[in-house]
């Protein structure tokens, strides 16, 4: 289990890195999406029992099974469709900065300063 | 206090999103776009009313409003399901949105008539309204989380609308590369703050975290205050508001920088003062009072140097922000006295914040509508031809700056106060100093814009249409109503809202049944009684004393001014301005013009505006890095003190 929580915190420094970094936009994007994809592993992690079944309730359970916790999964699924729309929309912005400034490196969509 | 069942918490937040739907199922009809113009305004109304009918239980009667969704009640005192808790806290910044969302939605009727796509600036539009309600009225965090992410998206689809410049899409990126890191520090700190305590409700995690920290909860306590510092945009991460404030259209920058900056506060008090209960604690204090102090300066620091018309605006948005949070900084201390006066300044002025930022921002809308450009130095002489416009301009920026009749000055004199009783006297200086500085920042514009020569291509500008000039007018007269009458709302909007923000014991009991926090918490939560024997508006001894006070700042800071000046010369193709004016050659050059009043005091510190301006790069990494860095060092700064 430890070694989820490390893989987690891994991948947002990881993706922190890459948003600090890297220059190109479309770079800066899969960077977000790297934070999201490590803390969704977090959010699992955490719901997370060794042994347990799904949580679903039926008529016949083993004796002694027990669940993992739904609520991480739930809010995981969240997590997830919010990751998506960020990255749509974030692409869809570079779409356009291409068309505005022909480019799409960081250094050079700056006129919005001082 | 006990506990009251209402269902109007679900229809104000209901309503806007269902409207949301309905504008987006008319879709882009020309025959239908007057009635999708007048579904915001009717669903942002609702919104409204229902929060209003609200008024009686909260506000007088000192009830906290609860509901359950879907009636899934806590099962033997452990929730399950999302409730929604309504306290007076919440009904006030509530009340504060919906009204301002509707004077937008009025606002935007002739505002935006020249745009096309507006089926989708509606739906955006009612989706922003109805995440920013749901987020102040819900009482559980990952809700919340939801609530914030619907706003930041609406928002950032709402700053890059006018996707034909390209100042909007630029902006738009920013903004939701820093915005999405911000959530996804909350989302981070919402998780480690689960996995400690296995529940999401506020009112249950107050009970389970007191008197407990775990290093865990440190952790995640540092993400949730840097990732909600990135939605109150505090300094350093600041960066994005300026940029989206300045390319969204006006009815939405008003939003954005009048209201939307309230839920992030909202927010970190609910976090601090709630969940972590750090009332009492002096490294607490000490960090907000700290932060919010730096947000003050350099926010109007980076104000005083903008040539743009909003952006000054959206600067000068930044440090009043700070005035806040220095003024909930000052409701941590132990000293209760103080503390209520700190936390009763800090939501006046979230109030009258929320009543100038958004009049000032409606003013440049009517300017960028009738003459198509916010850039000072292509603006002149619109007074004559804008004598409205002008008119709320001015009420706006004696309000911002603090004049004695308008309402900033009642809540700016409560955080000079609460900051100076509770020991921090070099921040009341700064405050000061930054109130001094937004005047000026504010008369520039207002000399450079409505005074002065009128531009030859802005010969037939004429008044905005009335149904742009109503909300206007509605602003200005709360601005001045405030100030004429601030006992009044002190009395009913201020005071129970400030009761409601300690009052953590009757916060949990709602939920969970009676007696449920004295159980955990093993004592009596202890609230401090709500007295104005240190709050001192209108009392002619201390503003003679402020006065004095601004006289000796206002003489260091232009003694500051000689030295410079007189020591070295700089000779430069600008300085030209100073030599003595003998034939007619020089003329061309010496633009010391109505847009530049301040010329001599940006040379004075000329070195120190050089760097503020620098740092402000424009480079969207560079931006992520400062808001990582204030994250590392909250985290290294709770961890060395908590």
């Amino acid at each position: 289990m430890l070694f989820n929580y490390i893989g987690s915190f891994l991948i947002i420094i990881f993706g922190l890195y890459i948003i600090i970094v890297k220059k190109n936009l479309i770079k800066i994007v899969i960077g977000m999406s790297l934070i999201d994809a490590g803390i969704n592993l977090l959010l699992i992690s955490i719901g997370f029992r060794q042994g347990g079944t799904a949580p679903i309730f039926i008529s016949d359970l083993k004796p002694g099974a027990f669940f993992v916790d739904p609520v991480p999964q739930a809010l995981t699924l969240t997590s997830i469709v919010i990751g998506a729309c960020v990255t749509a929309l974030a692409l869809s912005l570079v779409i356009k900065i291409k068309a505005h400034y022909g480019s799409i490196d960081a250094d050079k969509v700056r006129r919005l300063n001082g | 206090m006990t506990s009251y069942f209402s269902n109007l918490p679900i229809i104000a937040i209901l309503t806007p999103f269902l409207g949301a739907f309905l504008t987006a199922l008319l879709g882009e009809r020309k025959k239908l776009l007057i009635i999708e113009k007048c579904i915001p305004i009717a669903t942002t109304f609702t919104s409204l009313t229902s929060l209003i009918f609200l008024i009686k239980p909260v506000l007088i009667n000192k009830y906290i409003v609860t509901y359950w969704m879907g009636n899934w009640k806590p099962e033997s005192q452990w929730a399950i399901g999302i409730g929604l808790e309504v306290d007076a806290f919440s009904l006030f910044i509530g009340l504060i949105i919906a009204a301002a969302c509707f004077l937008s939605a009025v606002y935007s009727f002739r505002y935006m008539e020249e745009d096309n796509g507006l089926d989708k600036y509606y739906v955006l539009f009612q989706l922003l309204s109805a995440s920013m309600i749901g987020f102040v009225l819900t009482g559980d965090v990952f809700n919340m989380y939801v609530m914030l992410e619907i706003m930041t998206f609406a928002a950032i689809a709402l700053t890059s609308f006018r996707n034909h410049i390209y100042k909007s899409v630029e902006a738009g990126f920013k903004y939701i590369v820093i915005g999405s890191l911000g959530s996804s520090f909350i989302l981070l700190g919402t998780a480690l703050l689960y996995s400690q305590l296995h529940t999401l409700n506020i009112a249950q995690m107050a009970a389970l975290l007191h008197g407990n920290y775990t290093p865990v909860s440190i952790l995640a306590l540092a993400f949730m205050l840097t990732g909600y510092a990135v939605k109150a945009f505090l300094v350093p991460c600041h960066t994005w508001p300026v940029d989206a404030h300045m390319a969204a259209p006006s009815s939405i920058s008003m939003l954005l920088s009048g209201i939307m900056s309230k839920t992030g506060v909202y927010a970190l008090v609910r976090i601090l003062y709630m969940i972590y209960q750090s009332t009492g604690r002096p490294e607490m204090e000490f960090l907000i009072i700290f932060w919010g102090a730096v947000t003050m300066l350099v926010g109007i620091t980076m104000a005083v140097v903008q040539t743009d018309f909003k952006r000054l605006l959206a600067f000068s948005s930044v440090s009043q922000i700070g005035y806040i949070m220095a003024g909930f900084g000052v409701g941590l201390s132990v000293n209760k006295g103080v503390a209520v006066v700190g936390t009763m300044g800090g939501l006046f002025h979230m109030l009258n914040h929320a009543a100038f930022k958004s009049l000032l921002f409606l003013c440049a809308g009517a300017v960028l509508h009738q003459t198509g450009t916010t850039d000072l130095n292509k603006l002149g002489g619109l007074s004559k031809k804008m004598p409205y416009t002008t008119a709320f301009f001015i009420i706006g920026t004696l309000s911002i700056s603090g004049i004695p009749p308008f309402n900033g000055f009642v809540s700016k004199w409560l955080i000079y106060q609460a900051t100076f009783e509770a020991g921090y006297a070099p921040v009341t200086i700064i405050a000061l100093i930054a109130s001094v500085l937004t005047l000026a920042s504010l008369v520039k514009v207002i000399q450079s814009v409505f005074f002065g020569q009128l531009r030859e291509e802005h010969k037939d500008v004429k008044e905005v249409p009335l149904t742009m000039r109503i909300p206007m007018m509605i602003l200005s007269a709360i601005c001045i109503f405030v100030g004429v009458f601030p006992h009044i709302v002190s009395k009913y909007l201020i005071e129970p809202a400030a009761f409601s923000i300690y009052n953590i014991g009757s916060y949990i009991d709602v939920m969970f049944g009676k007696g449920y926090a004295v159980k955990m918490f093993k004592e009596t939560v202890s609230i401090p009684s709500m007295n104005y024997t240190l709050a001192g508006y209108w009392n002619p001894a201390s503003w003679l004393i402020l006065f004095v006070i601004l006289l000796i700042a206002l003489i260091l800071f232009f003694s500051f001014g000689y030295k410079t000046t007189n020591s070295k010369v700089v000779d430069d193709l600008i300085n030209t301005r100073y030599e003595t004016f003998t034939g007619g050659e020089k003329e061309s050059y010496n633009h010391l013009g109505e847009n530049d009043m301040f010329w001599g005091m940006r040379q004075d510190f000329g070195r120190y505006f050089k760097f503020i301006k620098n740092a402000h790069s424009g480079v969207v990494n560079d931006y992520v890095l400062w808001v990582v860095t204030t994250c590392a060092l909250v985290t290294i700064y709770l961890f060395t003190l908590m």
